[in-house]
């Protein structure tokens, strides 16, 4: 059987990402030109400046993303692209470049859901992965349980109902004090703290559905760190350790409680969140305890990239589900 | 020598091909339909209408400026996009110029006027006596009343008596302009209102002849005003 060679480009948020995977695995080349540098002095992403970046960097993403794979334009059997969901002026620069770029080498090109392709992620590295399984998708937008037959019959099992995961870390970060992006900040000074010295709540809803809540858990957050900060007596990092500690936790139970209600053999974490140790951690030991495999991306693999864009844009394409000339981007699912 | 035109630095979406000197397919849709949609299928239908395909394109040319900056976005995109897989080089023009030149050889001046919304206009000035529109003035974000001012004195500068008004911030201050201008402005007719790929074409092609292209790896958007989030900061660090 030939050789598949994809390529993918990813210009969801703020990071110009793109990659040639080979048969949906092998990643050849994974180049991401990051603007959290640029982003940091606003205390988040802001959307115009994003989709500036990009349509600067696209070009010299993409022919690196060549370079670096060691294959020219004429290896490429076919282009994918994330166009949903995302900063709809960044996703814009992303898909019409990587449209005109198909068209003009005359080869099909996908469109490629960015969600999926973070669960995906988990695929490249871990081919031992089996069906059905439980996904908690964690990221900046998003905090969802999820059921997966196979790759395309999936269930929602629940999400959450106010603050993503990785927004109610941006957001008590910058509370704190600590800068963006909020979940690593959070993470490096919750290092040097200890969680448990306060009390913060775990915010489990009703015990037997798999929705989430974080914003109560924010303000709670918030709160204690007016209070202590009045009374003299605030350390940080163990107000962040507890946070997060909270969070985690939440997290943690809620995923291996549908993986038992469901009695599946795998349960995987994808997104941006998953990049957190201590959730990789807590995740782990209830893994070992329950003796259900678990598995995540690489700390790389977990942030926004275009190999995962790549790679299931190789299903897309071997199932021939190539996108029109009129593929459109859109900010929601 | 074949150059394909992509316009969509307004509402209108612009598509226009110029073979040898002569405009030989030209769309122009100024109805809502994102522009993310429709350029690529119409840069396909135009191709193959004439008969062509990309590979016989000689050069791709873009508005790069003022304008939405998503639309600049997507036609600047879009045209990397096709440069990078076809090997072509790629031309960049100022909006306003080839606004401006949908009266080229005219002995007005011509004032070019983009709605920049916020009660503003992307403005220029240009001679079209010659084939090429010339900029009197540097392009600019200004009220419309400053537009006026802006223009009025270039009308008495350069001995012009009469401007005429393009653009669809013409339109939006059309008003506020008959008053201030007086007798000394003429309306363009909605055919000459929006810049079109055809006039973009045709200044491309003199570039083309002097081989003025542009990097499509490194080239950007003029947009002429900074991101909201930019001019928030610098006022807050302006007081500091």
């Amino acid at each position: 059987m030939n050789d598949i060679n994809i390529l993918g480009i990813e210009t969801s948020c703020d990071e110009t990402a793109a990659a040639v995977v080979r048969n949906g695995n092998e990643v050849l080349s994974d180049i991401i030109n990051s603007q959290i540098y640029i982003h940091q002095k606003y205390g988040g992403v802001v959307p115009e400046i994003a989709s500036r970046q990009h349509v600067e960097n696209i070009g010299l993403v993409v022919a690196e993303a060549l370079r670096s794979a060691g294959v020219s334009f004429p290896d490429i059997d076919a282009v994918a692209v994330t166009n949903r969901p995302g900063l709809i002026g960044a996703l814009l620069v992303g898909l019409s470049y990587a449209k005109a770029l198909a068209y003009g080498l005359n080869k099909p090109f996908v469109g490629v859901n960015h969600l999926e392709g973070h669960i995906y992620a988990n695929f490249i590295e871990h081919p031992a992965i089996k069906f059905p399984l439980i996904c908690l998708l964690v990221s900046g937008g998003h905090t969802s349980l999820i059921y997966m037959e196979n790759f395309q019959n999936t269930r929602l099992l629940g999400a959450t109902r106010d603050d993503a995961a990785g927004e109610a870390f941006d957001k008590v970060s910058r509370f704190l004090g600590l800068g963006y992006p909020g979940g690593p900040a959070i993470e490096k000074v919750s290092a040097q703290g200890t969680a448990g010295l306060y009390t913060l709540p775990r915010p489990y809803l009703d015990k037997n559905n798999f929705e989430f809540s974080f914003s109560g858990l924010k303000t709670a957050a918030m709160n204690m760190y007016n209070k202590l900060n009045k009374d003299g007596s605030l350390n940080v990092c163990d107000l962040a350790a507890e946070f997060q500690e909270a969070l985690v936790e939440v997290l943690a139970e809620k995923t291996f409680k549908a993986a038992l209600r469901f009695s599946v053999p795998n349960v995987l974490i994808a997104g941006g969140v998953a990049a957190n140790s201590r959730l990789r951690e807590m995740m782990r030991l209830k893994s070992e305890t329950l003796d259900i495999p678990l598995f995540f991306p690489s700390v790389k693999m977990c942030t926004d990239n275009a190999a995962m864009i790549a790679g299931l844009g190789y299903h897309h394409y071997k199932r021939k589900n190539f996108a029109r000339l009129d593929l459109n981007a859109y900010p929601g699912l | 020598m074949l150059i394909l035109a992509l316009e969509c630095s307004t509402a209108v979406a612009g598509v226009a091909l110029l073979k040898d000197g002569v405009i030989i397919k030209e769309v122009f849709s100024n109805y809502k339909k994102n522009h993310s949609e429709t350029l690529l299928p119409v840069i396909d239908r135009s191709l193959s209408e004439c008969q062509y395909s990309l590979q016989d394109v000689s050069a791709v040319a873009v508005t790069i400026g003022p304008g939405s900056f998503t639309g600049l976005r997507i036609g600047l995109a879009t045209a990397k996009g096709l440069c990078t897989a076809a090997a072509r080089p790629l031309i960049a023009i100022p909006t306003l110029e080839v606004l401006a030149h949908n009266i080229a050889y005219n002995s007005f001046l011509a004032g070019t006027a983009l709605d920049a919304r916020k009660k503003q206009v992307y403005m220029c000035v240009y001679d079209v006596s010659g084939g090429q529109p010339s900029p009197l003035a540097p392009v600019s974000a200004v009220s419309p009343e400053i537009f006026v001012d802006n223009a009025l004195e270039l009308l008495h500068i350069y001995g012009k008596h009469k401007i005429m008004l393009l653009g669809d911030g013409a339109v939006t201050y059309q008003k506020l302009f008959e008053n201030s201008f007086n007798q000394r402005m003429i309306m363009a007719p909605s055919h000459l209102l929006w810049p079109r790929a055809a006039a973009l074409a045709e200044l491309a092609s003199i570039k083309f002849a002097k081989k003025e292209f542009e990097n499509s790896d490194l080239i950007k958007p003029l947009y002429i005003r900074r991101s909201e989030a930019e001019i928030r900061l610098s006022d807050k660090e302006c007081i500091c």
